[in-house]
């Protein structure tokens, strides 16, 4: 019988495989290669998906009943899910397939970590009283929805800063690959994308804070990290006003904003606690 | 003179937005200093965790209340000062603009503008008008018109107001701050734990050692927790009864993600514990072998019976380092010093003794509490109303951009056919504006050109 973990741990290596001909495709210059990566990514994402739905009805069965996003694991799984989703609809839309290589990467390496480190748990635990609420849902997708931008965006910030120091040393510009203008516009999009997500998120996070503890804002080193985040993607978005900070710049500010978005995620969990501390291991 | 000077200097200092980038990274770095700081660390703690510098440096910046010192409020001040300055620097520009028509089309500047296309209609005045129009309006959205006898000319715009939508994302920043404010003047926050069956009208407030009186008093009628099978609590919940001038006034249980409010002030499950009320001891004597069971109430001296020593039970802790719950137990032989030691209830454990008893707990009995947390704040509603402003106006923001697009059409004598150019521009999102444009160019190329097949790629 089909079982969730036995989906996702398929899911694990079909994104590497996904990055593999993605890769291959940037490498040797291939568009057929590289269509198989979305259709290789389009697939796992589907079985993704199936994976998702299968852990929330096996919580159900085993009596606990909660939405898949309540541990580590679970919102790993659904950082790999988003992120590819957030990809596969760019390219759909943009129709520029090159850029699938770091997307495919990131969800591979979520989706890794989730499942091989010894840290991370993958057994479906009951819900804590405090969470225990439908603001979960719509606290942790929003947030992670906006990572997952984020994180396509320090992608896209990556290739930009190479093609550019490639550009300057005078190195042949990539056919398959989209210019430097659109890549900064496609990057400025993306973090406008995962700017409104994130709000959201920490809008949801605030409520929902309210209405469990009383306190829209207490400082909690999450929330004060996610607001740093916030804070950055900010400078982000009105430094492309200013003239000048267009392009390198801005993709330097969200590859920063990005380390944001990773201490937010793992590093207040695992070196300053608080109380985001359910979403830790055990 | 001079003064005039300064204040402009300084109003020309907060129009810019380099300032609200600088603010951003400095509010930021403020933010990472304070997460790496333990926050609320008092006088004690940080004697024993620093040095005296360290301790200098710490209290002189209000490092160990970050977000609550002056510094980190002026900050908030100056982005705040940036945001309204900005504001009444650019609003009318730009209000400007989104009130403006426009009333004609000059065919030359649409041919430098970057989205551009030329090309030649073979079809007659009238039908190349009327499609221009038609595909217009279908892919793009209704043409104004503003031709002269000799040229057809028009424009039409999508997301006009989306400009705007920057202010809304301003103006919602400012509100969440002033209702934060206005929260922190006007309201309070604190908490009360009620023993079950008591009532009290006492708040402890947070951060200080000052209490509260609510106009009501507040009795826990009942206090109970279900479990896990794997020993996570599931659920907790107190029925609550609040009374005013000695009447019940308001009944209701209180959850966890489900609070209470009653006249402005609300109520929120938060925690709950357990004091202990009493013990239910055997003392074996290891000298004499005499064996002897007393209860003995928490914190009260008892004596044990047939001998001149006394008992009582100082502190107890619901779990000690994970070896469950513990009594300590301190008993003075014959009036002497005091010794005592900690007893682990529910185990059976050789250091489970004091003086010369082995000390066997056959029950502790409890009275739970629940713990509130309560809070008054006037300011909420201004948070929330600036919570979805900023939500729609980041939204319309991304999702919506001012688009526009220019139309010339004109005769040329010599030839009998029509130049056509269209031109666009948006504010926002140029890719995606390319593709619609090239897409609706390349239409109307083909059903302009199309009558006498000349129509080009």
């Amino acid at each position: 019988m089909i079982t969730s973990s036995i989906l996702l741990a398929i899911t694990t290596f079909a994104y590497l495989l996904c990055a593999l001909l993605y890769l291959a495709g940037v490498i040797f210059r291939r568009r057929t290669i590289m269509l198989w990566g979305t259709i290789t990514g389009a697939a796992t994402l589907a079985a993704q998906m199936a994976g998702i739905i299968l852990r929330w009805r096996e919580s159900y069965q085993i009596g606990y009943g909660h939405a898949p996003l309540s541990n580590l694991y679970e919102s790993l799984v659904f950082a790999a899910w988003a992120i590819m989703l957030i990809y596969l609809v760019m390219e759909y839309r943009t129709k520029q397939r090159a850029l699938g290589v770091f997307p495919a990467l990131f969800a591979f390496l979520a989706m890794a970590y989730a499942s091989f480190s010894t840290g991370v748990s993958s057994k479906i635990q009951p819900l804590l009283p405090a969470l225990k609420s439908n603001w979960l849902i719509a606290h942790v997708v929003t947030c992670f929805v906006g990572y997952a931008a984020f994180a396509v965006s320090f992608g896209i910030s990556i290739l930009y800063i190479a093609r550019e120091s490639k550009k300057k040393s005078g190195g042949d510009a990539h056919s398959l690959l989209p210019d430097l203008r659109q890549l900064d516009e496609l990057n400025y999009q993306m973090v406008l994308f995962g700017f409104l997500w994130l709000s959201l998120g920490i809008i949801t996070g605030s409520v929902w804070a309210d209405l469990a503890w009383g306190a829209y804002w207490s400082w909690d080193p999450k929330e004060t990290w996610s607001l740093i985040t916030w804070l950055i993607y900010a400078a982000l978005l009105h430094s492309r006003t200013m003239k000048g900070w267009r392009g390198s710049r801005v993709a330097w500010l969200s590859i920063i904003g990005f380390g944001c978005v990773l201490f937010t995620y793992f590093g207040v969990n695992f070196l300053l606690g608080g109380l985001h501390s359910y979403a830790t291991t055990k | 003179m001079q003064k005039k000077g300064f204040w402009q200097g300084l109003y020309q200092k907060l129009a810019s937005p380099k300032l609200t980038v600088v603010i951003f990274l400095v509010l930021a770095a403020a933010s990472i200093v304070g997460t790496l700081m333990p926050q609320g660390l008092g006088e004690a703690e940080l004697q024993r965790h620093y040095g005296q510098r360290a301790i200098w440096f710490i209290t002189t910046f209000g490092l160990n209340d970050l977000y609550h010192t002056g510094w980190f409020r002026l900050l908030l001040l100056i982005l705040c000062a940036n945001l309204v300055v900005c504001t009444i620097e650019r609003l009318p520009k730009t209000l400007k603009i989104f009130r403006r028509r426009e009333e004609q089309v000059d065919p030359e500047k649409l041919r430098k503008c970057s989205l551009n296309c030329q090309f030649i209609s073979k079809l007659s005045r009238d039908e190349t008008e009327a499609r221009l129009t038609k595909i217009i309006s279908e892919e793009f959205g209704a043409l104004q018109r503003f031709d002269e006898a000799d040229h057809v000319a028009g424009v039409a715009e999508k997301g006009r107001w989306s400009p705007l939508m920057v202010y809304v994302v301003h103006l919602s920043v400012l509100l969440v701050l002033c209702g934060a404010l206005v929260g922190s003047i006007f309201g309070f926050k604190g908490f009360m734990n009620i023993l079950e069956g008591e009532a009290t009208n006492e708040v402890m407030l947070e951060g200080s050692d000052r209490g509260l009186n609510l106009p009501f008093q507040v009795r826990c009628d009942k206090f109970d927790v279900s479990y896990y099978d794997n020993g996570m609590p599931r659920e907790f919940r107190s029925d609550l009864t609040l009374i005013r001038n000695g009447k019940d006034v308001l009944k209701r249980e209180l959850r966890v993600n489900d609070p209470l409010t009653y006249d402005g002030v609300t109520f929120y499950q938060a925690s709950y514990g357990a004091i202990l009320k009493d013990a239910d001891v055997e003392l074996t004597d290891r000298e004499s072998g005499a064996v002897r069971r007393l209860v003995i109430p928490f914190r009260e001296w008892v004596d044990i019976p047939g001998t001149r020593d006394r008992a009582q039970i100082l502190r107890f802790d619901e779990d000690f380092r994970g070896l469950g719950p513990v009594i300590v137990l301190i008993i003075s032989r014959a009036g002497g010093e005091p010794s005592g030691s900690r007893i682990l209830i529910e185990r059976d454990f050789h250091g489970n003794r004091v003086e010369n008893y082995n000390v066997r707990v056959l029950h502790a009995a409890r009275i739970p509490y629940t713990g509130l947390q309560i809070k008054q704040d006037p300011g909420v509603w201004l948070v929330w109303l600036g919570f979805a402003a900023m939500l729609v106006g980041i939204g319309l923001t991304y999702y919506v951009s001012h688009r526009r697009l220019w139309v010339w059409a004109a005769a040329d004598a010599s030839k009998g056919t029509i130049n056509v150019v269209i031109a666009g521009r948006t504010n926002r999102n140029e890719i995606s504006f390319e593709r619609e444009f090239n897409r609706l160019c390349g239409r109307l190329q083909a059903q302009l050109g199309q009558e006498k097949g000349g129509s080009k790629p």
